[in-house]
């Protein structure tokens, strides 16, 4: 477990611990600032995606693989925590990014009758 | 599991409802404080700003040319009237949502306790060995199929039960009582569930933890497979919620959008869309009780680690300082690590309630696209976060009385393994819902 992986004479635990903290600072002031805090460099809206993504896969990591143990305990608990993610992305790539008209374009047999509901 | 080990005397139980009357007396006094006292202050200033703002405008309609500074001044008096009604929110609903947890809390552990203390004590040899040389050890518990069952009785009255609740709030309305009976049976079916489960877990010290005999998790503990089985399906329900939200998002013309330059939305008027997000990013104060949220979980998740670690660590010493005295003993700092997670888990509602009171006071309610997602997502994760904290009582409970050592800490283990997936959500939701 990670408490006896030490650095600095503090166990991992600790260290994820401020890494979540600090990032989680990162992105709220990504979005509060409009331009990076002393220059006149402006974060856009795709500057503010990127780092909002990146900084949650940090985040995303740091929890699964230390707090929840995943980077000491058998591979069978990746496999079971990573077998949803297929569907995820299928769900995020076939609903979410690629079919931006889908309630109004979707095929008639996965759209709910409307005029019967209405009618009902 | 059935729980054999330590002896448990059936008169442990009454500290739980000692526990649960404790916790409802300091959700009463915070709930007079906070809801009543110091929103009744904030209630008086909001209605004297109130007044002062009717005044003025009825001084300035009388007038033929009103100023430009006079205008600014009436504007500048309207945006005091609505920050003094959103103080006056931030009190009342905190100190409703305390009392309200608290009930909840004290209900919880204090039924559970007292059905308990009741029985008769089942760490006594009851002549169930069958002769096979494990004596009852090897028995799978009764409690999960029994709870699912209270479930299902629940969730199949509970339309009529929410028709029945909206009617006793609404005073005008007269409630059939009747259209309670079957949530409150499947309601009282999880109760006994939930508390013959800790009957039987409050003894267990380790020993006939049941272990996977073949594939996939041969050799690794059932209760902790099936844990991940959970977490799986529940992955699944939250990447439901953020792939509609994806998919209505990417279509919205909202004013960021607008102001980058989106192609698609270059004829669209600002404020034809409005995410929650529109409303919270832009200003410290409302971005506030989100980013205290996020924060809260974080720390809360690094707390019930280290109960796990010094649970399991054999040759824990007490701290020296200020930590010592709240942590004098091995025992006291499992259970205040709890209550640290518990509280900060608690603190997380409060601030989510308060912060809806805030959205729907500005005109962002469930009623449209953008709400209706919004309050399902962060509600469905404040729900997941508040069933954590009611199992979390019972975890300072045990804590408190038998206690954690590196033979028993599985408990806590696991429910950390839930917890740190509530956590590892809102990192998934924040951005996407508070500051995307």
């Amino acid at each position: 477990m990670g408490e006896h992986i030490e650095f600095m004479g503090k166990d991992i635990y600790f260290w994820n611990f401020l890494v979540l903290m600090f990032f989680t600072l990162f992105e709220v002031g990504a979005v509060f600032y409009d331009t990076v805090p002393g220059t006149e460099i402006e974060i856009t809206k795709m500057t503010v995606w990127i780092i909002l993504i990146v900084v949650g896969i940090v985040k995303g990591f740091g929890i699964a693989a230390f707090f929840m143990h995943l980077k000491d305990d058998p591979r069978i608990y990746t496999r079971t925590a990573l077998f949803p993610v297929l569907f995820v992305i299928l769900m995020l790539w076939g609903i979410g990014l690629s079919n931006p008209a889908g309630v109004t374009e979707l095929p008639s047999w996965c759209t709910p009758n409307w005029d019967y509901a209405e009618t009902r | 599991m059935s729980g054999h080990g330590a002896h448990v005397e059936n008169g442990i139980w009454m500290r739980a409802v000692m526990m649960g009357g404790i916790i409802l007396t300091i959700g009463v006094l915070l709930f007079a404080t906070l809801g009543v006292a110091m929103a009744d202050g904030k209630h008086d200033t909001w209605a004297d700003l109130e007044d002062d703002y009717h005044h003025e405008e009825t001084v300035l309609a009388a007038q033929d040319n009103i100023s430009t500074s006079e205008a600014e001044e009436l504007e500048h008096l309207h945006h005091e009237v609505e920050q003094a009604h959103l103080s006056y929110l931030s009190y009342r609903v905190s100190g409703i949502t305390i009392l309200l947890m608290s009930i909840a809390y004290a209900s919880f552990i204090g039924f559970g306790g007292f059905l308990n203390a009741s029985k008769s004590n089942g760490d006594d040899d009851h002549g169930d060995d069958h002769g096979d040389g494990y004596g009852d050890d090897h028995h799978g518990s009764a409690s999960p199929i029994i709870f699912a069952f209270g479930i299902l009785l629940f969730l199949a009255g509970f339309p009529d039960f929410a028709i029945a609740c909206k009617a006793m709030l609404n005073a005008s309305v007269t409630a059939d009582l009747g259209m309670l009976s079957l949530s409150l049976v499947g309601l009282l079916t999880i109760a006994i569930a939930v508390s013959n489960w800790w009957f039987e877990d409050l003894p267990f010290n380790g020993e006939g933890e049941q272990i996977a005999t073949s594939y996939p998790f041969e050799g690794e503990h059932i209760r902790k497979a099936g844990l991940w089985v959970f977490i799986m399906s529940e992955i699944m329900v939250f990447a439901t919620f953020f792939s509609s939200y994806l998919r209505m998002r990417t279509e919205w013309c909202t004013d960021w959008a607008i102001r980058d330059g989106v192609e698609a939305c270059k004829d669209v008027p600002e404020g034809t869309v409005v995410t929650a997000s529109d409303l919270l990013r832009y200003d410290f104060a409302t971005l506030l009780p989100g980013a205290i949220n996020t924060f809260a979980l974080i720390i809360s998740s690094y707390t019930i680690v280290l109960a796990l670690k010094t649970a399991r660590n054999k040759d824990w010493k007490a701290p020296t300082g200020l930590m010592g005295k709240f942590m004098p003993t091995r025992k006291a700092a499992i259970r205040n690590y709890l209550i640290a997670t518990l509280m900060l888990g608690s603190l997380f509602i409060v601030l989510k309630l308060v912060e809806w009171s805030h959205l729907v006071a500005e005109g962002f309610d469930i009623g449209t696209v953008q709400g209706s997602i919004f309050y399902i997502a962060t509600g469905a994760h404040g729900l997941h976060v508040f069933v954590g904290l009611l199992v979390m009582l019972y975890l300072v409970f045990k804590a408190d009385t038998v206690g954690f050592d590196e033979d028993n800490a599985q408990g806590i283990e696991y429910f950390g393994l839930y917890w740190h997936f509530v956590d590892l959500a809102w990192v998934v939701i924040f951005p996407a819902f508070y500051l995307y």
